[in-house]
């Protein structure tokens, strides 16, 4: 029986013709009105990966640690501003966690050794060994699938802004191609990416 | 079906942005356009959304121990935004500076008029910092804006005021024009304006005023580069002298 379970933040509903309840949004509208208890609930649940997503941009441990911490802090200063309607609270989080991620990753560390770092680490999703695969959530293992349907380029743009943390005109220079080529990489990418995980806001 | 070019750059920009990956320009530029076709907002809010989707693809990786804890301390005296903000989440800009904000970084003290008054900014925020308009209250000036920011020598900056609002201007000194957006200026007594001033030296000029503490202004007159951006408040109708009768609430140096 499904009812009643919690996949991926989300509540399944009794009725299975209803809506998921959206349970990371529940607790971002509690901590808004001062929950603690809330606020913990939702760092148990969403701690590590948020973390997991720092640390593929910054790489090191140290400063990934103080972003996470900023990025929970800034969570609890303006919950308010999260409108459910506006979307999943799961999405609302990630998106204040790459934000300071990508800025932290901009602000410590020159171009020159990003591009190093990049060599090193693995930037395309999709290399990924099955076994790491494993560890995906449900949700995640069905992004990688989505990412994989687009050709190539579209997929290097992306990844190489979301995780990579660079801009476009760094990616234009990175892989040799016209700005205005990166651009239209990334709307096609993600409008793609869109279509195949059926994504509403 | 054709789009115009606006829409087809904005919608470019929009992903850009999702990814995190704009130059201060271009951030800029959104920036602006969202102001001027709240019908597209839709666009970048989907782009969010499925961008945040990437982030699942991340493994999981447990937090230090000790995180947990010390942030429950930190919450324990830390402010929140009050409820009823949600408002401002919607037309939430997280714009980024690919460069290092170099211009903003620079605090400057300077003599005002002549007069000893020290100008009163605080914390100026990075070249493209987060932003929350709901309502545009002057469509023409927001044309303006689109304007400015499309020439290529575009500029801006912003600063944020002790009281909690904050003021960012846009400029191009090859239109000679220049945009002021601000978001919950102090409020205004009966029979006063907020007066804008290009200052150029030590010589304000008068480039209009306006009475709404949130929305976007054109400044009256022409913008020449290096001209200081300072508003203050004025008895209705302006200043009557022709220079400012009170302390400016903020001043925007332009390069």
């Amino acid at each position: 029986m499904l009812g009643g379970m919690v996949i991926d933040g989300m509540d399944v509903a009794e009725n299975s013709d209803e809506p998921p309840i959206d349970a990371i949004a529940g607790l971002l509208v509690r901590t808004a009105n001062g929950s603690q208890a809330a606020f913990a609930e939702l760092y148990d649940a969403l701690a590590a990966r948020v973390f997991g997503l720092i640390v593929r941009v910054l790489v090191d441990r140290a400063q990934s640690e103080e972003v996470l911490q900023e990025v929970f802090l800034e969570i609890w200063q303006s919950a308010a501003r999260f409108a459910p309607n506006m979307g999943q609270g799961r999405s609302w989080v990630f998106t204040i966690a790459h934000r300071r991620a990508v800025d932290r990753v901009r602000a410590s560390q020159a171009s020159s050794t990003r591009d190093a770092r990049a060599g090193r680490r693995d930037l395309d999703v999709p290399y990924d060994p099955v076994a790491e695969q494993v560890e995906l959530s449900v949700a995640g293992r069905e992004v990688v699938a989505a990412l994989n349907a687009l050709p190539e380029a579209q997929r290097e743009s992306l990844t190489l802004a979301y995780f990579g943390g660079y801009t476009q005109t760094e990616i234009a220079a990175l892989v040799g191609a016209p700005l205005g080529t990166v651009k239209t990489r990334m709307r096609d990418g993600l409008s793609r990416l869109r279509m195949e995980l059926g994504v509403t806001s | 079906m054709s789009e115009t070019p606006t829409r087809k750059e904005f919608d470019d920009l929009a992903a850009g942005h999702a990814l995190g990956a704009l130059s201060a320009s271009d951030a800029a530029r959104l920036a602006a356009l969202r102001l001027a076709h709240p019908e597209w907002e839709h666009v970048v809010a989907e782009d969010v959304e499925t961008a945040a989707r990437i982030a699942d693809t991340a493994r999981p990786v447990e937090p230090p121990i000790g995180v947990r804890s010390a942030l429950l301390s930190a919450i324990a005296e830390s402010p929140q935004d009050p409820p009823g903000d949600e408002e401002a989440a919607t037309h939430t800009a997280h714009a980024r500076a690919a460069d290092p904000p170099a211009r903003a970084e620079r605090s400057p003290s300077r003599r005002w008029f002549g007069l000893a008054a020290v100008i009163a900014l605080l914390a100026v925020l990075s070249v493209a910092g987060i932003w929350g308009v709901t309502t545009l209250t002057r469509p023409a000036s927001v044309v303006a804006l689109e304007e400015i920011t499309a020439a290529p020598d575009s500029a801006h900056a912003k600063v944020a005021l002790p009281g909690g609002g904050s003021a960012e201007a846009f400029w191009s000194g090859d239109l000679g024009r220049a945009v002021l957006v601000t978001e919950e200026l102090p409020p205004l007594g009966d029979g006063e304006v907020y007066e804008l001033w290009y200052v150029r030296g030590d010589t304000p000029v008068s480039a209009g005023t306006f009475d709404a503490a949130t929305g976007t202004t054109a400044l009256t007159g022409e913008f020449s580069t290096g001209d200081v951006i300072a508003v203050t408040v004025e008895a209705d109708g302006g200043s009557p002298t022709g220079s400012p009768t009170t302390d400016p609430l903020f001043a925007i140096e332009t390069s």
